[in-house]
């Protein structure tokens, strides 16, 4: 693929879009080390889980959700029946909707296979950078052609990174003892990617609401506890943030 | 699990993730959330993220251990502090990597 058939013709356009492109590039490239981990535990995890190389290939190119993925896999090799191994991916992956109805205001007016493309492709870390990038932005400024080509290069950065480690994890799986505790790593740089998003009190309190509500809940069925932690922690942070303003005496 | 088993699940899993990732962008702009609303789904990734994060470090095979000699709690927090007072990833997880591995070493 030329740089042409990807940024466009125009030289002036083209050079906006590839300077936007890789803005998202290096905003999420700190972020590429917990994706890269997480798609090498999860690589590994698919054969560990009985899948063959050609399979696992399948799952991770085509499913895209590593979390999904993981919830998926025990309920595959102990031969769940279908209807429960894809409703516990969808309860696992009900955050989604959340992020998509937050990205609707920036996409919604782009043609449907492009938006489609655009959600397919807005994983956790993908959607976090685009949001504590623009998510100040005001409403009039949503959805320009620069946050596009941002998200564009983000979501490349994550997609390669994912990927490309995913695919070593499947190929060296035999290789990569469990002991070496890589699937904490992964868990590290989670912690270590998200502690500068809590910003501010509202999010404070948010965060640890969803981190309690996800601990006590992590026994409901269909790993419901994910989506109510999400949903607690939005709920909290909203009531913090209402109450300081309360307090301010601003309306 | 058969070979046909396999790729159902696969294309089944392909089905959900664009359908949840998708929902509300391919509706396009026929439903619109309330300012109020789009606001507070600001705070959505955050949550999301802690909230996969807390219980692989509080749970110990399925069961609730907030002792100090669960390694991954004490390890997590350990990164966390690092993350707080640096800013630094790297430094972060070498940190908690290291505690995680003293930990579990010690413990035989």
């Amino acid at each position: 693929m030329t740089p042409e058939r990807v940024f466009g013709r125009d030289a002036a356009v083209a050079r906006r879009r590839r300077a936007a492109f890789m803005r998202g590039l290096q905003a999420v490239a700190p972020a590429l080390i917990p994706t890269g981990a997480w798609g090498l535990v999860t690589g590994v995890a698919m054969l560990q889980a009985g899948l063959t190389t050609v399979q696992a290939l399948g799952m991770t190119l085509l499913v895209y959700a590593g979390s999904a993925q993981l919830a998926a896999l025990p309920l595959l090799a102990g031969s769940a029946p279908l209807s429960v191994i894809l409703l516990t991916a969808a309860v696992v992956n009900l955050r989604f909707v959340i992020f998509s109805a937050a990205l609707q205001p920036y996409f919604g007016h782009f043609p449907v296979m492009r938006r489609a493309l655009i959600g397919y492709f807005a994983t956790d870390v993908g959607f976090a950078m685009f949001l504590s990038r623009y998510g100040d932005a005001p409403p009039a400024e949503r959805g320009g052609e620069g946050q596009l080509w941002f998200f564009v290069g983000m979501a490349s950065g994550i997609w390669f990174a994912w990927q490309s480690m995913s695919v070593l994890g499947i190929v060296l799986a035999a290789q990569v003892p469990g002991t070496w505790g890589l699937d904490f790593a992964a868990i590290l740089g989670l912690i270590a990617m998200t502690i500068p998003m809590i910003a501010g009190r509202p999010a404070v309190v948010g965060a640890v609401t969803a981190g309690i509500v996800a601990v006590l809940a992590a026994g409901l069925p269909l790993k419901l506890g994910l989506a109510a932690a999400v949903v607690g922690g939005i709920a909290a942070a909203m009531a913090t943030e209402l109450l300081l303003e309360r307090r301010r005496g601003t309306p | 699990m058969s070979e046909t088993t396999v790729w159902i699940v696969v294309i089944g899993l392909t089905c959900v993730t664009v359908a949840t990732r998708s929902a509300f962008l391919v509706l396009g702009k026929r439903y619109t959330l309330p300012d109020r609303l789009q606001h507070a789904l600001r705070y959505a990734p955050v949550c999301a993220l802690v909230a996969l994060i807390t219980p692989e470090l509080a749970l110990a095979g399925g069961s609730l251990d907030l002792s100090l000699s669960n390694p991954k709690l004490v390890a997590g927090i350990g990164a966390a502090m690092v993350m707080v007072a640096t800013r630094n990833m790297i430094a972060a997880m070498a940190v908690g990597m290291l505690a995680f591995t003293a930990m579990r070493l010690l413990a035989g």
